[in-house]
């Protein structure tokens, strides 16, 4: 007789175990960026490009601020892919910039070949643990075998919850081995160790509900979980029933309607006036997805003392961090803004409600009339953004990067529609708005999609205009260039005796490295051309950049000094 | 005034961890006074045991608490001295040269509750067990020879509770080892 032939199935390598999860998973999208030690994935991807759009970025970091866009938009998890080493590291700042924002990121790292591990191997870096302080997971693998479960896992864990950064390290021998059993891909739906609680326990939102229904001058601050958890129609119910003034935080924006009657702005460094004083006015404060930033609170010894606080959070460690709640209610926004809708009377806070009034018309009298209808030579950022709300009627993604022109964004545009802001808020990443806005108009091409961007922070990832350009998509950029860097000059200004030091950029010619990327665009320095400027610019069907040259040294107010109390308001 | 507090920490056994562990520690600037790691009687549980010494109850209700947030962790306990038994173990090696004093082993045996486990050319190795206090005290008095190494090891502590592990576990199937 012959020989035994034992029957050897064809069985996926590691490689392609990644790229049938990511199918499987539902992904469609890959920002990445090939290198050695990720090849063999790049070679199993070459045969999925049906299925997986791959977009090549120009630098790791354009990457993972793509997938944090993309993800921003969708509610979840945005997919990068890079190599090991210097790729892994690049990919480090966009990484802890959605571990501060609650993003969900899934990083496909590869990794030098396994025998190599631990020897100081080309483009070897100890990933798993730098990316540990700053991922909500993280994980190596060095068996193909792993590949399918891991997978599931990573997603599973980057999107529920609080959402978060992920990252899997994947060794050449893993991508290159073949798996030895066959390849089976199951979501995972919970996890022994980790399970976070949706509904809110029965008795936290009947302590909650009492405060909530004896308060006199309640007030709301809605944070960005209202918009992770798609609560902004509950949130609406709600406040339509209770008459209960909202405040919206900086990733918060636009879980409403910026002209709904009981909108009362934004608190905060940069925040309203009204907004921040009278936190330390209302009796209950109704925290909702949000986590008590200190660039909120400003001093916490004398933050909203007077108060009774009601925290609704997901996050059960971040209950009593910086504020202590009266009544935690831990769970879901959504579900428990749902769930704590009828135990709530129905009321009216209108003398409340009215008290924010004057505070806006001193700020408007002060701040917005001097800044909309300035008579200077110059434009002022806040006129030029006020004029694109009007022009957008609020109903742009409005992608900012960081500094001045992000905090005159959110001051003046008039968010209409949900889920419209993508903005660097806990860690503050210049050069955020670019790659972020392209993730956000590949995840949404139908929605305009509009960069505004300083000019300091928009020459960190300017490399990324080639990626907008080879995708061909219609991302509108607008530079706000004030020739400084404007949030550090402003405080040298008025808290380091105008000493200005290192802030004075001088810049290349914006549209001249636009057009050598293919982008068209141009320079508008006078007011008399600004609204046919921006018409141009919402007008284009290809990706467009306007920069706007602006006051130089303007400031943004109102301002809460660091460390200083809400009721510190300086207006200028 | 500083207390004590012992942090037990239940993990699936997952390879990292005791890292991602301690960044949550070094990162407030808190020093570990002592870490033990062990099996537990569940299959694949880990127990991480760590002091800490700390003025603020508060801040280690906080620090508890993002110690519960790691996905790999199922339970996280602090504890004041008074609410658990705990032990440490210490060994002490003596020199015992031919012209020096011997040492005493039936005071060690009784009245320090401590034991010679091994006997050396010229030195002895006595262990000790007991709270940190007791081995203290027990090293003051070993003083008097040459102690040539002293070692320590960590903390290990159960809780004054009838609970067993499992009732502090996320329901499962925790099969026992």
């Amino acid at each position: 007789m012959g020989q035994t032939q034992s029957y050897q199935p064809n069985f996926l390598t590691g490689a392609q175990a990644i790229m049938q999860s990511l199918v499987e998973q539902g992904v469609t999208t890959i920002f990445g960026y090939p290198g050695g030690a990720i090849m063999p994935t790049y070679d199993a991807l070459y045969d999925y490009q049906d299925r997986l759009h791959h977009i090549l970025v120009r630098h790791e970091q354009g990457a993972g601020h793509a997938a944090q866009g993309y993800a921003r938009m969708l509610n979840k998890a945005g997919v990068c892919m890079v190599t090991s080493g210097p790729g892994a590291t690049n990919l480090i700042t966009p990484i802890a910039d959605a571990m501060l924002d609650s993003t969900p990121l899934v990083c496909i790292v590869g990794q030098v070949r396994g025998n190599l591990l631990g020897t100081d191997a080309f483009q070897e870096c100890d990933v798993i643990g730098m990316s540990m302080p700053v991922t909500k997971w993280n994980y190596q693998v060095v068996d193909a075998n792993e590949i399918p479960e891991i997978m599931a896992k990573a997603f599973y864990i980057a999107e529920t919850g609080r959402p978060g950064p992920v990252l899997i390290d994947i060794t050449r021998t893993a991508q290159s081995d073949k798996m030895t059993i066959p390849f089976e891909y199951k979501s995972i739906k919970s996890l022994i160790s980790y399970k976070p609680r949706i509904d809110p326990k029965a008795e936290h939102l009947e302590a909650a509900a009492k405060l909530i229904n004896a308060a006199k001058k309640p007030y709301i601050l809605a944070g960005h979980g209202v918009l992770i958890s798609g609560a902004e129609q509950e949130l609406n119910d709600f406040v339509d029933k209770t008459g209960i003034p909202v405040a919206t935080t900086l990733l918060g924006m636009s879980s409403m309607d910026a002209d709904h009657p009981l909108y009362v702005g934004w608190p905060g460094m940069h925040g309203n006036y009204g907004a921040n004083f009278l936190t330390n006015s209302c009796d209950v404060l109704i925290a909702i997805g949000m986590r008590f930033d200190d660039r909120i609170t400003g001093d916490l010894a004398s933050y909203a003392k007077q108060a009774k606080v009601v925290h609704i959070e997901i996050d059960p460690s971040e209950v009593d961090k910086n504020v202590k709640a009266d009544a935690p209610v831990i769970g879901d926004a959504k579900s428990a803004l749902k769930a704590l809708l009828p135990l709530v009377n129905k009321n009216e806070h209108t003398e409340w409600r009215n008290e924010f009034r004057k505070y806006d018309e001193e700020e408007y009298e002060k701040i917005d009339k001097k800044d909309i209808f300035h008579t200077g030579d110059k434009i002022t950022m806040g006129e030029a953004v006020h004029m694109l709300s009007n022009k957008t009627k609020g109903e742009a993604v409005v992608v900012t990067d960081v500094g001045q022109h992000q905090m005159i964004t959110n001051h003046y545009y008039r968010f209409k529609k949900r889920n419209s802001i993508v903005t660097s808020g806990g860690a503050g990443t210049m050069g955020f708005a670019l790659p972020a806005a392209f993730g956000a108009k590949v995840a949404l091409p139908e929605r305009e999609v509009i960069a505004i961007i300083g000019d300091g922070g928009f020459q960190m990832t300017l490399q990324e205009l080639g990626t907008i350009a080879q995708s061909g998509l219609p991302v509108k950029i607008i530079i706000l260039n004030n020739n400084f860097l404007g949030m550090v000059r402003q405080w040298q200004e008025l808290f380091h005796s105008r000493r200005y030091s290192f802030v004075e950029l001088q810049n290349p010619d914006f549209i001249t490295i636009a057009k050598g990327f293919g982008i068209d665009g141009h320079k508008v320095e006078d007011r008399t051309e600004l609204s046919n400027s921006l018409d141009t610019l919402l007008n284009s069907k290809t990706p467009y950049l306007l920069e706007i040259v602006c006051e130089k040294e303007g400031n943004v107010f109102p301002m809460v000094p660091a460390g200083g109390s809400v009721t510190n308001v300086r207006l200028e | 005034m500083l207390t004590t507090y012992t942090i037990s920490i239940f993990t699936t056994n997952t390879v990292g961890l005791l890292n991602r562990i301690t960044i949550i520690f070094t990162r407030r600037r808190i020093n570990i006074e002592c870490l033990t790691v062990s099996e537990t009687e569940r299959k694949g549980v880990s127990r991480f045991t760590i002091v800490i010494r700390n003025e603020n109850r508060e801040f280690v209700e906080k620090l508890v608490r993002q110690i519960r947030k790691i996905t790999d962790v199922l339970a996280v306990f602090g504890y004041l001295d008074d609410e658990i038994v705990f032990n440490e173990i210490a060994l002490f090696k003596i020199a015992t040269p031919l012209q020096g004093e011997s040492i005493d082993v039936k005071t060690i045996n009784l009245d320090w509750n401590a034991k010679v486990v091994h006997w050396g050319l010229e030195y002895v190795v006595v262990e000790k067990n007991g709270t940190e206090d007791e081995i203290h005290e027990f090293y003051s008095y070993l003083k008097k020879w040459e102690i040539l190494e002293y070692i320590k090891s960590g903390r290990v502590a159960v809780g004054k509770t009838e609970k067993g592990l499992v009732a502090y576990l996320p329901e499962g199937n925790w099969e026992i080892v």
